[in-house]
């Protein structure tokens, strides 16, 4: 029996596999006419698909005082919307309303540190608790999460970054139109129920992935303190209390400005029939209004003229963090970026692996990466862990000895070779699964404005001179330009 | 052709622009779906000349083909003086250079392919695996059989992996979900290999030759599985698998090694470990099961009822309800060869802890006492049997899952009746899992963090043994 249902498996296999396509024989593109972005692709190896919806507005899209609010909104996109989540949306509503006066004034008050009132802040938190209690009555708890699972749905999550806020679902193929139907409800009748609960959540979640990991933290800093003016250099969660003045009424204006079709860039990649997908597509988002166009960020980062050194005393083990300022994504420079990223970091035969790891073993791992995000103007950054007795500044001198040789003597021709033969791979794996072709397609549509980089890019790195990574080299890696970040031990020798 | 579908695409959208007026949307709580023919994938199995199975899936999507070697293995099989050999080994048969091709060469000649070959060892199991591009592989699988059978440990290499290995170890409290994570192993498998970690004392004692020997006795062929999957021609492959790996018949391999299961005591713990951060991590827990219970499947169900999934009563009470914890949640990680665990885990403020930690186990507890709801269990049947196709969305994760089920000796037919045994539990059946399996008075409570803000002294749940957490490093 087992012999024979193998024997059909393989058959098909053969039967229904076209040759490897190429990604730009793959996907399809559609626009839907109130602006919204669709690119399918059909992948029939399981019964599965994987949406992507990305809203182009991340954290570097937030004014000062509303720093977290990105994050925030995305935690509170789960909650529900007018129908979903609710047992009766009118009665509930009256209730939401109160809890947000209340909370407002609360917060208010808080606000006012030691002159606050405490026997005033007592009293509007029962208050709040009461209201709370009431509105709860009404919740259905994580209904879209309970509505994806028992149909199936995997890996229902979201993300935020600086540039951008992503909702994803795999789901059985036959599931899609439950998709449709949720998402396109979220997009215009969301309900931000449960906010001030969800807010202490968030504070949670900073503990736990910033205030808590000595790492984490040193990153938190090193990236603020490289940037003065840009909004890059805020943390995508928010300070601590920037996270406490938040409130629904912040989140839902902030929904209101971003979240609209022509924002949007949907990726949806599996086993589907595009023409069926476009229409049900067309049927439940074609007739949300547009909104109006959000502006871009403006503020350019104004020239380093010196170098940054941040300390972070912890109670851990040194980590050093480097970084130099650098173009944004797609940017000439940036793809010569692409290439001294991958000769330094990339891999057991990178430089920064083979001198500092294996020669000289100052450090156990280091790597090297663009941060923190990419639409704008951003930071070529150098990663690692020194060996002990070896210390952060033994390995500051060997990475920025690395630096120093990029400068002056021409990589040899093997190594671009490699970097084109790596990438030739990576452009075949990277199709191999839904989830990670759909993350890609909207990351790259929504960060360099068309998701064709990604069969581009090995040609303009191919492009790329032994020259042009000298000239790269000098004009970025200077001294001016670099900021330093180091964990010095609490209590330690120095 | 592109064009073709585009632009009937546009023909579409211009119709349901039209309609568009008229469209009722469908409510996702009646939503009816079309049928969804889903037949579970298999794998060939094959055996090899020299008797080694292989599990074989084709598939051209992509111009790939990957391999992994599973080896029965496992730092389980170390002495507990040498903690650190398996993994170290594992690392150092990559690293160290194979069949006398040096370590840097065989890096510069696989990444130039952008090719990959990788080895590990784990607790109960070694593997070694492979990628590359359809025109490297011949050339890469060369290598790759190097590193399984012929790796050459390098004096070097293996020097560096020991002061990897010690620096890891300097480095392991600095994060508190590290420490609390091994704590509550080690506590749960106190006395087992299990329950070993390396220390800088095991780690400076492994030698070379240790490596070497360690490697000869497991690393047998007849003590390998391969599972092949991607875009290779199948007549071609067999031809090229028998002639790296003989016609001998290795067979008559030793027994491995008796490990023992860890022993059944169920006895409370409190442990603490000071750590002057404003967010403690909690973990509790005991031992679980293995595979070869039969109540797998109420466990399971009850595993996603309790804390796996956004919708678990522990997620929905403390992070949901009360906004205690961003990460809450708990897991049978059911054992394969030796006895599982159950693990539940948060990170709340200090000022929340007991609050946190009694709110768990009460919760923990009322699933000794009652059944589950009807609801709940449907949503939990629903799931693990709607999302069951998951596991089989790629030639790779079909062809090694097939494999480890044979490693692991898993009983004929288990994934084909996985769907329908998940569909018997009752709530009687997850009531009685929950009854024999869930211990809260016995759990090995594991909580870092600065006591000193904690809501609550941690000895209202037992008497506390603190946690040597100083990192002293022998010279």
């Amino acid at each position: 029996m087992k012999r024979t249902m193998l024997a059909v498996a393989l058959l098909a296999t053969i039967a229904t596999c076209t040759h490897a396509a190429t990604l730009e024989q793959k996907v399809v593109e559609h626009t839907l006419k109130n602006g919204m972005k669709l690119l399918l692709v059909e992948r029939h190896t399981s019964p599965t698909v994987a949406a992507w919806i990305r809203f182009r507005v991340g954290s570097v899209d937030e004014r000062s005082d509303e720093r977290g609010i990105a994050h925030l909104l995305e935690h509170m996109l789960f909650k529900g919307t007018t129908t979903l989540g609710t047992k009766d949306y009118a009665a509930e509503k009256p209730v939401l309303d109160r809890i947000e006066e209340v909370a407002q004034a609360l917060t208010a008050e808080k606000a006012r540190r030691e002159k606050a009132d405490a026997g005033k802040i007592a009293g509007l938190e029962k208050q709040l608790a009461s209201l709370e209690a009431d509105a709860s009555r009404y919740v259905i708890k994580d209904e879209f999460f309970e509505l994806y699972s028992r149909n199936g749905g995997t890996g229902y999550n979201a993300f935020t970054s600086r540039d951008g806020t992503t909702y994803l679902i795999s789901l059985p193929s036959n599931k899609l139109e439950l998709w449709a139907a949720i998402e396109s409800d979220r997009l215009q009748n969301a309900v931000l129920r449960e906010f001030y609960t969800e807010r202490s959540v968030v504070m949670e979640e900073r503990r736990r992935s910033y205030d808590a990991d000595p790492e984490s933290k040193l990153w938190e800093t090193f990236v603020a303190s490289s940037f003065l003016a840009h909004a890059y250099g805020q943390p995508t969660i928010g300070w601590m209390s920037d996270i406490e003045n938040l409130t629904r009424s912040k989140a839902e204006q902030f929904f209101h400005s971003y979240y609209a079709p022509n924002n949007a860039i949907v990726a949806i990649v599996g086993d589907i029939d595009t023409t069926a997908t476009i229409a049900l597509v067309e049927r439940y988002f074609g007739a949300i209004k547009p909104g109006k166009q959000p502006p871009p960020v403006t503020t350019l980062e104004p020239a380093q003229a010196g170098e940054r050194r941040i300390e972070l005393l912890a109670d851990a083990e040194p980590t050093v963090i480097m970084g130099f300022h650098k173009p944004a994504i797609s940017t000439p420079d940036d793809y010569v970026f692409d290439v001294i990223n991958m000769i330094l970091g990339s891999g057991r035969t990178s430089r920064f692996y083979k001198k500092l790891v294996i020669e000289k073993q100052i450090a156990t791992d280091i790597g090297a990466f663009d941060a923190p995000g990419h639409r704008y103007p951003n930071l070529f950054v150098v990663s690692a862990n020194p060996r002990a007795p070896h210390t952060a500044a033994d390995v500051e001198a060997a990475v920025q000895a690395e630096l120093e040789l990029l400068k002056t003597t021409p990589v040899a021709a093997r190594d671009l070779q490699r970097i084109l033969n790596k990438m030739e791979y990576e452009e075949a794996r990277r199709m191999g699964t839904n989830g990670g072709l759909a993350r890609n397609l909207t990351e790259y549509e929504a960060t360099t404005g068309n998701w064709r980089y990604m069969t581009e890019q090995r040609s303009k790195i191919a492009g790329v001179t032994p020259d042009d990574i000298m000239r790269v080299a000098r004009t970025y890696f200077t001294r001016e330009n670099r900021t330093v970040g180091f964990i010095t031990k609490k209590g330690g020798d120095k | 052709m592109r064009r073709l579908i585009i632009s009937i695409c546009f023909l579409l959208s211009t119709i349901t622009a039209v309609c568009a007026a008229d469209f009722q949307p469908g409510n996702p709580r009646t939503m009816k779906f079309p049928e969804l023919n889903f037949q579970i994938p298999k794998a060939e199995r094959i055996v090899l000349e020299c008797g080694m199975p292989v599990y074989l899936l084709r598939d051209t999507e992509l111009p790939i083909i990957g391999v992994t070697a599973m080896v029965r293995a496992g730092s389980v099989y170390e002495p507990a003086a040498k903690s650190g050999l398996a993994g170290m080994a594992g690392s150092v048969m990559r690293s160290g250079g194979a069949g006398g091709m040096a370590p840097e060469a065989m890096d510069d000649e696989l990444e130039f392919m952008a090719s990959a070959v990788e080895s590990g060892i784990g607790s109960d199991m070694g593997t070694v695996s492979l990628t590359s591009l359809k025109k490297n592989f011949s050339r890469t699988l060369q290598i790759f059989r190097q590193v399984l059978l012929h790796p050459d440990f390098s004096e070097k290499r293996v020097e560096i992996a020991r002061r990897q290995a010690i620096e890891g170890l300097r480095r392991q409290n600095d994060d508190p979900k590290d420490i609390a994570g091994r704590e509550i192993h080690r506590a749960i498998y106190a006395g087992h290999p299990l329950g070993t970690v390396p220390t800088f004392e095991s780690v400076s004692a492994v030698t070379r030759q240790d490596m070497i020997d360690y490697h000869r006795s497991f690393y047998r062929l007849d003590r390998m599985i391969l599972a092949v999957s991607g875009d290779f021609d199948r007549s071609e492959l067999l031809k090229e698998l028998n002639a790296v790996f003989g016609a001998v018949k290795n067979s008559g391999a030793p027994d491995l090694p008796n490990i023992a299961q860890p022993k059944q005591q169920f006895q409370g713990e409190v442990l603490y470990g000071k750590k002057d951060v404003n967010q403690t991590v909690i973990r509790m827990g005991h031992l679980g099961l293995t595979k070869d219970s039969p109540d797998i499947y109420a466990v399971r169900l009850l595993d996603y009822i309790l804390g796996g999934s956004f919708t678990s009563r522990l997620t929905m009470e403390v992070r949901t309800n009360q906004g205690l914890a961003y990460s809450v949640g708990s897991h049978f990680d059911i054992g394969r060869r030796f006895t599982g665990s159950f693990i539940a885990e948060t990170e709340t403020k200090a000022e929340s802890t007991a609050k946190a930690i009694s709110l768990m186990k009460g919760i923990i507890t009322d699933l000794t006492k009652e059944p589950v709801s009807d609801a709940e269990l449907s949503a939990a049947r629903e799931y693990m049997i709607n999302s069951f196709m998951f596991g089989f969305t790629s030639p790779a994760s079909i062809v090694t899952q097939r494999a480890r089920l044979e490693y692991f000796g898993y009983p004929e037919g288990y994934l084909e009746q996985f769907r329908e045994n998940i569909a018997k539990v009752t709530k009687a059946d997850i009531l009685s899992a929950a009854r024999k399996y869930l211990h809260p008075d016995a759990f090995k409570l594991v909580v870092i963090g600065n006591g000193a803000k904690f809501d609550q002294p941690l000895s209202m749940f037992g008497t506390v043994r603190e946690l040597d957490l100083k990192t002293t490093v022998p010279k």
